[in-house]
C-alpha cells in the first residue's frame, strides 16, 4: 500500500519559543482512517496544519501523494491543498456571507473550476442538508455547521481528509452521524482520513490510533476500542509526568 | 462598566484611532473658525463683520461635516465589536451595562481629542486671521485670539457629536436584536438633506439670481446638504453599483464573486461621497465666478471669499480624505478573521486581495458618482444664478482630478491594509 501522506522528522516551533512538534516521523498509508491523540497542547492541531500545508513546520517534510509540500511556496501550497486536501476545523470556519452551497464549492470555485452541481446536491443530501442549501450558516445548528464543513471538505474528492476535533462540539447523535460519514469515506470511497480527538469512543471509529506527548509519538494502537484507547491515554499522562 | 470601558481604551487602544481622529481633526477645525469669533469680539465695526461671516460660512460648514463625520465612525467602531458586547453579555452584562460602557468610551475618546486639538486649533486660527489680514479684510492691528468661543465650541460639538452617536448605537447594539438596524430612519433622514439641499439650490437658482458672488453662500450649502443626504444613501446606492456592475466583477472569477457576496461596506462609500461632492461642487463653483467675474467691478471682498473657497475645500478635503483612509483601515482590519477564513478555504493571498480591490472599484464607482450628483445641486444653480447658463462652460478635467484622488485614496488604503492583514499564516489569523 502506498503513502498518502508521510511526515520526515517534523519540528514547529512558534514565535513564543513553544516547541510544539519535536521530531515527529509518521505515515499514513492510502485507504487508512487514522485518529490522533494525546493529552491537550501536546501538538496535535499544530500537527494537523503542518500535515495539511495550513501552516509551516520550522524544520523536517511533509509528502502528500509523492509530492513534497514543504518545498513549494505559499501560493503553490494553497492551490494544492485546494483539491488534494481536505480540512475539517472544530469550529467549523464557514464564510458567514455564504450560504451553504456557496461555502461548499468555495475551494473548487477558488481553483477556477465549476462544481457539478449534481454531486454538490448529493453530497448536500447524504449530510442531511438538502433543505438548507440556501441557508447562511448562522442559522443552523453547530452540528449542521459541521456538516457543511465536512460536505466542503469532500467535494473536491481530495486524497486526504484532515479533521480537527470534528466532533468536539457536537451532541452524541450528530457525532455519530459525522464519524460514519468519515469512515464511509475511507471504506466505501477509498480515501485516507486523519482525525484528532479527545474522544475514546470516536477513536475507535478508526483504523489505528496515533498517540502524541509533548510533540512526539508516543506509541500507536491498532484495531482500537474505547476501553483500550482509554487505558492507553491514561498510561500516557503517567508517562508525561514521570521523566523516563 | 466604567472600568470596563477605560480598561478597553487602555488595551485596545487600535480600535479607536479611527474615532480619535475624526473628533481630533474635527474638533481641530471647528475651534479655528470659532476662534475668530473671540478674534471679533475685540476688533472694529469692519473687521468684526468680516471675521464673523468667515466664521459663519466656514464653520458652518466644518460643524456639519464634522458632526456627520464623528458620527459615522463612532458608529462603525462601535459596529465592529458585536462580539465583544455579545461575549459580555453571556458573561452577565446587562443592556444598561454596556450602554454605559460604550458611552462613557466615547465621551472619554472625545474628550482627549479635544484636549489634543486645541493647540492645533489655535494655530490653525492665526493662520485664518493672517489670511484676511493679507487681503485687507481685517485690520492688521489686530491681534488673534483664542477664548472660550472657540474652546466651547470645539469641546460642544465634538461631545455632543460623540455622545449623541453613542447613545444611538449603543440603544440599537444592547437591544438584542442586533440585526434590526432602522433603514426608515436613515432614508427618511436622507430625504429631508435632499430637500433642504434642492431647496437651497432653487433658492440660488431663483432668489439669488443676479445677487453675484453672494450665491454662493446657498449654492454651497446645497451640495454639502445632497452630498449628506445621498450619504445616508450609501447602501442603497451600492446596492445599485453591484447589480449594475455585478456581471463585469464576475469576470473576475471566485475573487469576483466573494466580493459580490461579502459584506457590504457601504460606511465607506460616505468619506468617498463626501469627497467627491464637496471638492468638484466648490471648484467648480469657484470657476464660474473667476470668469463671470472677469472685467467686472467687484466688491472688496470676493478676493477674501475666493481665498476662503479654497481654504475651506482645502481643509474639507484633508478632513474627508483622512476620514476615507481611517474608515478603509477600520473596516479593513477588522476582516482579518473573515480573510484568514477565506484562506482556510483555499484563497490565495493574492485572490484575497483581488476581491478587496474589487470591493474598492464598487466603493469608488459608488462614491465618485454620487458625489458627481451632489456637486451638481451647488453647480447648476450657481451657474443659472451667476452666469446665466446652467451647464457650466468649464473643462471635466477638475473632476478628472478629484475622482482620480478618490481612486488613489481608496485603493491605496484598502490594499495596503490588507496586505497587512494578510500577514502571517491562517490558522493564527482566524484565532485572533
Ligand atoms: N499560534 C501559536 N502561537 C504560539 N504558540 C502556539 C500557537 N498554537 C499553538 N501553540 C502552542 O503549541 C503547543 C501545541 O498546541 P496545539 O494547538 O497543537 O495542541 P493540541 O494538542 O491541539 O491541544 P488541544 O487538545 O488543546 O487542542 C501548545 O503549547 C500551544 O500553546
Ligand atoms: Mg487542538
Amino acid at each position: 500500500m502506498t503513502d498518502v501522506v508521510s511526515l520526515e522528522a517534523l519540528y514547529k516551533t512558534y514565535d513564543g519559543g513553544v516547541t510544539a512538534l519535536d521530531g515527529v516521523t509518521a505515515s499514513f498509508p492510502a485507504g487508512s482512517f487514522t485518529a490522533v491523540m494525546g493529552p491537550s497542547g501536546s501538538g496535535k492541531s499544530t500537527l494537523l496544519q503542518c500535515a495539511a500545508g495550513l501552516d509551516r513546520p520550522t524544520g523536517g517534510r511533509v509528502f502528500i501523494d509523492g509530492a513534497e509540500l514543504t518545498a513549494t511556496k505559499d501560493t503553490a501550497m494553497t492551490k494544492f491543498r485546494r483539491t488534494r486536501v481536505g480540512f475539517v476545523f472544530q469550529d467549523y470556519n464557514l464564510l458567514p456571507s455564504l450560504t451553504v452551497e456557496q461555502n461548499v464549492v468555495l475551494p473548487l470555485r477558488l481553483a477556477g473550476r465549476r462544481a457539478d452541481r449534481h454531486r454538490v446536491r448529493e453530497i448536500l443530501d447524504r449530510l442531511g442538508l438538502g433543505d438548507r442549501r440556501d441557508e447562511l450558516p448562522e442559522r443552523l445548528s453547530g452540528g449542521q455547521r459541521q456538516r457543511v464543513a465536512v460536505a466542503r471538505a469532500l467535494l473536491a474528492q481530495p486524497a486526504v481528509v484532515f479533521a480537527d476535533e470534528p466532533t468536539g462540539a457536537l451532541d452524541l447523535r450528530s457525532a455519530r452521524e459525522v464519524l460514519t460519514l468519515l469512515r464511509s469515506v475511507v471504506h466505501q470511497h477509498g480515501r485516507t482520513v486523519i482525525m484528532v480527538t479527545h474522544d475514546p469512543v470516536a477513536a475507535a471509529y478508526a483504523d489505528s490510533v496515533l498517540f502524541l506527548a509533548d510533540g512526539r509519538l508516543a506509541g500507536s494502537l491498532r484495531a482500537p476500542t474505547p476501553d483500550a484507547v482509554a487505558e492507553r491515554l491514561a498510561h500516557l499522562g503517567d508517562r508525561v509526568g514521570v521523566p523516563a | 462598566m466604567i472600568a470596563v470601558a477605560l480598561r478597553n481604551l487602555r488595551h485596545r487602544p487600535g480600535g479607536f484611532v479611527a474615532t480619535f481622529l475624526s473628533a481630533f481633526l474635527g474638533a481641530a477645525l471647528i475651534m479655528a473658525f470659532a476662534s475668530l469669533l473671540d478674534t471679533a469680539s475685540g476688533a472694529d465695526a469692519a473687521s468684526n463683520e468680516s471675521l464673523v461671516t468667515t466664521a459663519s460660512v466656514g464653520g458652518g460648514w466644518c460643524l456639519v461635516i464634522v458632526a456627520f463625520a464623528v458620527t459615522s465612525t463612532l458608529t462603525l467602531a462601535v459596529r465592529q465589536r458585536d462580539q465583544q458586547f455579545a461575549l459580555l453579555r453571556s458573561v452577565g452584562a446587562t443592556g444598561p451595562q454596556l450602554r454605559r460602557m460604550i458611552v462613557g468610551e466615547a465621551v472619554a475618546v472625545a474628550l482627549l481629542a479635544s484636549a489634543v486639538a486645541v493647540p492645533v486649533g489655535w494655530a490653525l486660527g492665526r493662520v485664518l486671521v493672517d489670511l484676511l489680514q493679507n487681503t485687507g479684510q481685517v485690520a492688521s492691528t489686530i491681534d488673534p485670539v483664542f477664548g472660550p468661543v472657540a474652546l466651547g465650541a470645539g469641546f460642544g460639538v465634538t461631545l455632543t457629536g460623540s455622545l449623541v452617536a453613542a447613545v444611538a448605537t449603543a440603544r440599537r447594539t444592547a437591544a438584542r436584536d442586533r440585526r434590526r438596524q432602522r433603514p426608515l430612519l436613515r432614508r427618511i433622514g436622507a430625504g429631508l438633506f435632499l430637500l433642504i439641499g434642492a431647496n437651497c439650490a432653487l433658492l440660488t437658482a431663483t432668489l439669488m439670481d443676479g445677487k453675484g458672488i453672494d450665491a454662493m453662500q446657498t449654492a454651497g450649502q446645497a451640495g454639502i446638504w445632497a452630498a449628506i443626504g445621498l450619504a445616508l444613501l450609501a447602501p442603497e446606492l451600492l446596492r445599485l453599483v453591484t447589480a449594475v456592475l455585478g456581471p463585469v466583477v464576475r469576470l473576475f472569477g471566485a475573487p469576483g464573486e466573494l466580493a459580490l457576496s461579502g459584506p457590504r461596506l457601504s460606511s465607506a462609500v460616505m468619506p468617498v461621497l463626501l469627497f467627491t461632492g464637496i471638492a468638484t461642487g466648490t471648484v467648480y463653483m469657484q470657476g464660474i465666478e473667476d470668469r463671470a467675474a472677469a472685467g467686472q467691478i467687484q466688491p472688496a471682498y470676493a478676493q477674501d471669499i475666493q481665498t476662503l473657497n479654497y481654504v475651506v475645500v482645502g481643509m474639507v478635503t484633508v478632513f474627508v480624505a483622512i476620514m476615507l483612509v481611517n474608515t478603509l483601515i477600520a473596516a479593513t482590519t477588522h476582516r482579518r478573521r473573515e480573510f484568514a477564513q477565506q484562506r482556510l478555504a483555499g484563497a490565495t493571498r493574492g485572490q484575497v486581495t483581488g476581491m478587496v480591490a474589487l470591493e474598492g472599484v464598487l466603493i469608488t464607482v459608488t462614491g465618485v458618482l454620487g458625489g458627481l450628483v451632489a456637486s451638481l445641486f451647488t453647480v447648476l444653480p450657481f451657474g443659472s444664478a451667476r452666469a446665466g447658463r446652467v451647464w457650466p462652460d468649464a473643462s471635466p478635467a477638475a473632476f478628472g482630478i478629484v475622482a482620480a484622488i478618490a481612486v488613489v485614496l481608496t485603493a491605496s488604503a484598502l490594499v495596503q491594509t490588507a496586505r497587512r492583514t494578510l500577514h502571517g499564516p491562517a490558522t493564527a489569523a482566524v484565532r485572533a
